[in-house]
């Protein structure tokens, strides 16, 4: 009987090794390991040995089963491999096809410009605030020194409205509004819309973005003015930047100057960009007007402070080498796709 | 404002920097200078020379001349003007051997416009003397950085600038000496000494009307300004040197007294220009017995006009209230020479200078001109000058360095200034306008130190965070999740036209309006960003058949009274060429229930001209209209135009609040569906809200599935709705209940299942 069972072993392990598929291989398993399988008509039959031949046969039998067992579960995991490998074969996928769907929209450059530059000022402690874009005559002008029939209201084209309104020149009405709502000591800016009335060319707009600045405090000096415009120009242009001072007059501001930064196409040695001078005139900024703070309710013997303005829509053209000015209010997505 | 160098190196003692330096240093101490022009280029290397032939060329209308030149020897040049002939003395430029109408031209032969002296370009120059001039260096100052100084729109200012940035000594070109002395000969009155603060006025006889001579003329070209004959060009030296606006009047031509006094209404005058003014009570003249003679501060009339037989003058030296003239001026839209001297206010103590220094130079340009008497000079009170006093510490902490204080006082003398212990006097010329606080005086040491000379110093600051702009971080939230979904942001101008209100049917009366617009088509304030988003379509409809925007910004509303309201609006459009238009409003609901999940849309029957008739809808939040979704008019875009309207100051209060956390329900929930057969066109939203309406507490949530239209038009419109009890498993007799509630709901609303 030991013998029949490894005869048969041995057959169902050559017809194991020759199954082509899964399927018969399943045949063999079922026809020999089955509940009614061959191997099993054997266990059958034990009953009918010797206790001693019973003993041997069992062994054989059970010999038989594990082997045939464990080429089955070999012979299996080589069929199961080979399927899969076979499935991963034929899946092949042109990654290089551009997904179907959406793909996201672009924020406008003078929005990014604008976030970037509020994130730098609100990490030195900056309130950012807002103002109208309508103002009145008191907020535009006079409140920052400029009253009626003085020359300096030439200098801003102004857009009048009706009820005697008019739509701001600058973003510095907010500074009036910043002193009156946060009061001494503070830190401001106020990004926003400002109208010139301006023939529109390639280099002038009659709509644009400045951003206003200013810090009210005790002993406000030039030298700090300098120091935090040095600091502010290189975290804008993520580099150290050589600044310089030079009279400017701006009836809000008393010492007033134009902030020059060193040119960053030459480096200091005259190039077309720069006029061949050096310098590229970049921000207009002073030390507050007593006029201003007292029209801010702020006690100028008590404190001072310095103010300034930063074109956005400059710094936008700078940064992003932008030739005509239209382009940022054209709704144009041609244009402002590429952002 | 132009500068010439020769005429600056005049008046400052040594200058011995050349233009450009010149240039850089005003810059860097005083005002933006534009940069350096040559003026008179040619004079380079010109000379002398007479013309000793000119032959015609043949086919060409210039000459074949040989010329004797007092410095090149004797050149062949071909020339173009009519008066080239022989014998004339004329001057040479040598510019090299060009071939010109067939011959080799050496050189060439001047005209005064090409020598910078005038305008004439009819011929070339006829000497009756021989002149050498030098070419000139023109440095050019951008007026808006003189807004401030009166005094630097002339060149004796300039001067006195440079003199004491360079330490050097400055050269009045005025000699009070030459003042005309004796009793006054003009009758002079002037009305309103506030409007007219001084009025001086010199008789001259036996004056001799002409040319200019050439240095005076080249002069005045030099800083742009042209050549009118002797007696005005003077005028114009004065007011561009010391810079007092001064008038010549014929003196037989002014009837009577001159009287100083605000115009009648409707009062005319010919003016110097040609052109006819018509005045109003607020403008100030100068006037005779039969009329206005001029319009103070700004022009002089045409009737009381030097001309050839002019044979006596009075030379009017006054100085005008700033404000008065700017205004006359602006109204007039008449900006002169010394109109924008006197709107930045001028000195009083000038007018007697220019005077003095008139009757120096008439002499040289009309000889044989004498002063009769001396000035009449009417004037108000004179003010005394302002006293400021200066804390020398206080000083050094506004510039953030120290300054020593004899070097304080050194820099303030040399701008004229005078100190008396911590008293500083203002001259004159800077106390109009410019000089009155100590911070005035900051800005005097500052720049004379020059910034540069300025360590940066970290301010002290204290370490608080900055109140957060809650309005700015909700805008950029809706911003980021309208690129997510493939939006591109797109700004708009605020300014419409009449016909772009029109279109959209928005009366103009609701609109405010722009008094003095670049152009007739941006004559209103924006009151719906909508008129943008019509622009975006057409625009890029033209480019793209597909495409999303949308557009941050402010509507501008009328108010009875104050400033006008200003709403953000969040505008957002979706087009596509093709199609039925549905996914373009599906994309913008789900961007809208992105931002507010709650929301509403509630389909309205009535839709504007512009919208879609059928495809309107109002967006709804806590039970206030927010905004509107709609498909534009095919009338009005061609192809499908969807856009949502949000107004962001309803959304952000309406959307604001804390989240609170719903525990977890931890007995199971059931559903059950719903298919009801509807009227043709009821909407989804008309369903579900009956189904929301019956049920109670136990109905968690109400789902729209599908929906499908029958033949006839009538709907079927499924919804699954789940129920549960956060407490216990709910019996199916519950749920059953629940279920007959919307049932009878359904039913009592004329609606059926299917």
């Amino acid at each position: 009987m030991i013998a029949e069972i490894e005869a048969l072993a041995s057959a169902a392990l050559s017809r194991i090794a020759a199954a082509a598929n899964l399927d018969e291989m399943e045949a063999v398993r079922v026809e020999v390991l089955g509940r009614k399988g061959t191997l099993a008509e054997f266990g059958k039959l034990m009953g009918k040995l010797s206790a001693s031949e019973r003993v041997d046969a069992g062994k054989a039998l059970n010999g038989a089963k594990t082997s045939l067992e464990a080429a089955f579960d070999i012979k299996k995991t080589a069929f199961e491999s080979a399927a899969l490998n076979e499935r991963l074969q034929s899946e092949w996928l042109d990654l290089t096809i551009p997904p179907p769907g959406l793909t996201p929209g672009s924020l406008h450059p003078l929005t990014q410009i604008q976030n970037e530059i509020e994130s730098l000022f609100f990490s030195m402690g900056f309130t950012i605030l807002d103002g109208p874009e309508v103002e009145t005559e008191f907020h535009n002008f006079d409140a920052l020194n400029i009253p009626a029939d003085h020359p300096a209201r030439d200098m801003q084209d102004t857009f009048w409205l009706e009820g005697g309104h008019l739509l701001r020149t600058h973003t510095s009405p907010v500074q009036v509004r910043g002193m009156m709502r946060l009061g001494p000591p503070l830190r401001m800016i106020a990004p926003g819309r400002v109208f010139r009335n301006e023939e529109v060319d390639p280099s002038h707009e009659h709509t644009f973005y400045q951003l206003e600045g200013m810090m009210v405090d005790r002993d406000v000096s030039i030298a700090n003015l300098l120091y935090f415009m040095k600091t502010l120009l290189s975290g804008i242009f993520k580099r150290d930047t050589t600044v310089r001072l030079r009279p400017g007059f701006f009836p809000f501001v008393e010492p007033g100057f134009e902030l020059d930064i060193e040119c960053m196409v030459c480096g200091g040695a005259g190039c077309p960009v720069c006029k061949q001078s050096g310098w590229v005139e970049l921000l207009p900024c002073g030390l507050v007007h007593p006029n201003v703070l007292r029209a801010g309710g702020i006690d100028p013997a008590e404190f001072g402070g310095f103010a300034f303005g930063l074109g956005l829509t400059r710094l936008v053209m700078m940064r992003y080498l932008i030739d005509d000015i239209r382009w940022l209010q054209s709704g144009d997505l041609r244009f402002l796709k590429q952002f | 404002m132009k500068f010439s160098y020769q005429w600056l190196s005049e008046l400052v003692e040594d200058l011995d920097i050349d233009a450009k330096e010149v240039s850089r240093r005003i810059t860097l101490h005083t005002a933006e200078s534009e940069g350096v022009e040559p003026h008179g280029a040619l004079w380079a290397g010109a000379c002398p020379a007479t013309v000793l032939s000119a032959e015609p060329i043949p086919n060409s209308h210039n000459v074949k001349a040989e010329v004797e030149t007092a410095a090149y020897g004797r050149k062949t040049v071909a020339c173009g003007a009519p008066n080239c002939r022989s014998g004339l003395r004329t001057v040479y430029v040598p510019l090299g051997v060009k071939k010109v109408s067939g011959i080799d031209s050496d050189g060439m032969l001047a005209s005064m416009a090409e020598l910078g002296i005038n305008a004439d370009h009819d011929g070339i120059i006829e000497l009756t003397e021989d002149i050498a001039l030098e070419t000139d260096s023109i440095i050019e100052i951008d007026n808006k950085s003189l807004t401030h100084r009166p005094d630097l729109w002339g060149h004796y200012g300039m001067a006195r600038e440079l003199a004491a940035i360079l330490n050097k000594p400055l050269v009045d070109p005025v000699s009070l000496e030459l003042l005309p002395q004796g009793p006054p000969q003009v009758e002079v009155i002037v009305e309103d000494l506030a409007l007219c603060p001084r009025f001086s006025a010199q008789l001259f006889e036996n004056v001799t009307v002409g040319d200019a001579p050439v240095w005076l003329q080249y002069r005045l070209r030099a800083i742009g300004l042209n050549s009118i004959g002797n007696i005005v060009d003077v005028t114009n030296w004065l007011l561009a040197e010391l810079p007092q606006p001064t008038h010549a009047y014929d003196a037989d031509k002014v009837q009577g007294a001159i009287v100083v006094r605000k115009a009648k209404a409707g009062e005319k005058i010919l003016a110097l220009n040609g052109e006819e003014y018509s005045l109003t009570i607020d403008d100030l003249i100068i006037a005779d017995s039969s009329g206005p003679i001029g319009i103070a501060g700004v022009i002089g009339g045409k009737g009381s006009s030097i001309g050839p037989e002019t044979k006596r003058i009075i030379l009017e030296a006054a100085n005008f209230n700033a404000a008065a003239v700017r205004k006359t001026s602006s109204r007039l839209k008449l900006r002169t020479d010394a109109s924008m001297r006197f709107e930045k206010a001028q000195d009083p103590e000038n007018t007697l200078r220019a005077i003095a220094r008139g009757a120096e130079l008439f002499e040289l340009v009309s000889p044989g001109i004498r002063s009769l008497g001396g000035p009449t000079d009417v004037r108000a009170a004179v003010k005394p000058l302002p006293v400021i006093d200066l804390d020398f510490d206080w000083l050094n902490r506004k510039l953030g360095r120290v300054v020593e204080k004899s070097e304080v006082i050194g820099i303030l003398e040399r701008l004229s200034f005078t100190v008396q212990g911590n008293k500083v006097t203002v001259p004159s010329w800077r106390a109009t306008k410019d000089v009155s606080i100590a911070d005035d005086l900051v800005e005097e040491i500052g720049r004379m130190v020059g910034y540069a000379t300025i360590a940066p110093i970290a301010p002290a600051m204290p370490v608080v965070p900055p109140p957060v702009n809650e309005e700015r971080l909700f805008f950029n939230r809706l911003r980021a999740s309208a690129t997510q979904q493939g939006f591109d942001e797109v700004y708009n101008y605020s300014f419409i036209s009449e016909a772009q209100a029109a279109k959209l049917g928005i009366s103009l009366e609701a609109h405010i309006r722009v008094l003095n617009p670049i152009a007739s088509d941006q004559s209103l304030m924006r009151t719906t960003l909508l008129h943008g988003a019509l622009k975006n379509f057409e625009d890029n409809r033209r480019h793209f058949g597909t495409f999303r925007f949308f557009e941050i910004g402010k509507e501008i509303h009328k108010k009875s009274k104050g400033l006008p309201e200003e709403v953000p609006h969040l505008v957002a459009g979706v087009y596509n060429g093709h199609g039925d238009g549905a996914e373009g409003l599906r994309e913008l609901e789900r961007l809208m229930r992105g931002y507010a999940p709650a929301c509403e849309f509630r389909p309205t029957d009535t839709a504007h001209p512009f919208e879609h008739p059928l495809r309107s809808a109002e967006v709804w939040l806590a039970a206030e209209q927010i905004g509107r979704l709609f498909e534009f008019h095919p009338n009005w875009v061609e192809g499908r135009a969807a856009v949502l309207d949000i107004d962001l100051d309803k959304l952000a209060r309406l959307s604001a609040g804390a989240i609170r956390y719903q525990p977890i329900r931890r007995f199971p929930a059931s559903e059950f569906d719903l298919s009801i057969l509807t009227e043709p066109r009821v909407p989804a939203g008309t369903v579900e809200a009956i189904l929301r309406a019956a049920a109670t507490t136990a109905t968690e949530k109400i789902e729209f599935i599908r929906d499908f239209t029958l033949p006839d038009g009538h709907r079927s419109l499924s919804f699954r709705a789940t129920v549960a009890n956060r407490e216990r498993t709910m019996t199916q007799e519950e749920i059953n209940a629940e279920r007959e509630r919307m049932i009878a709901a359904i039913s009592a609303a004329g609606m059926k299942l299917r």
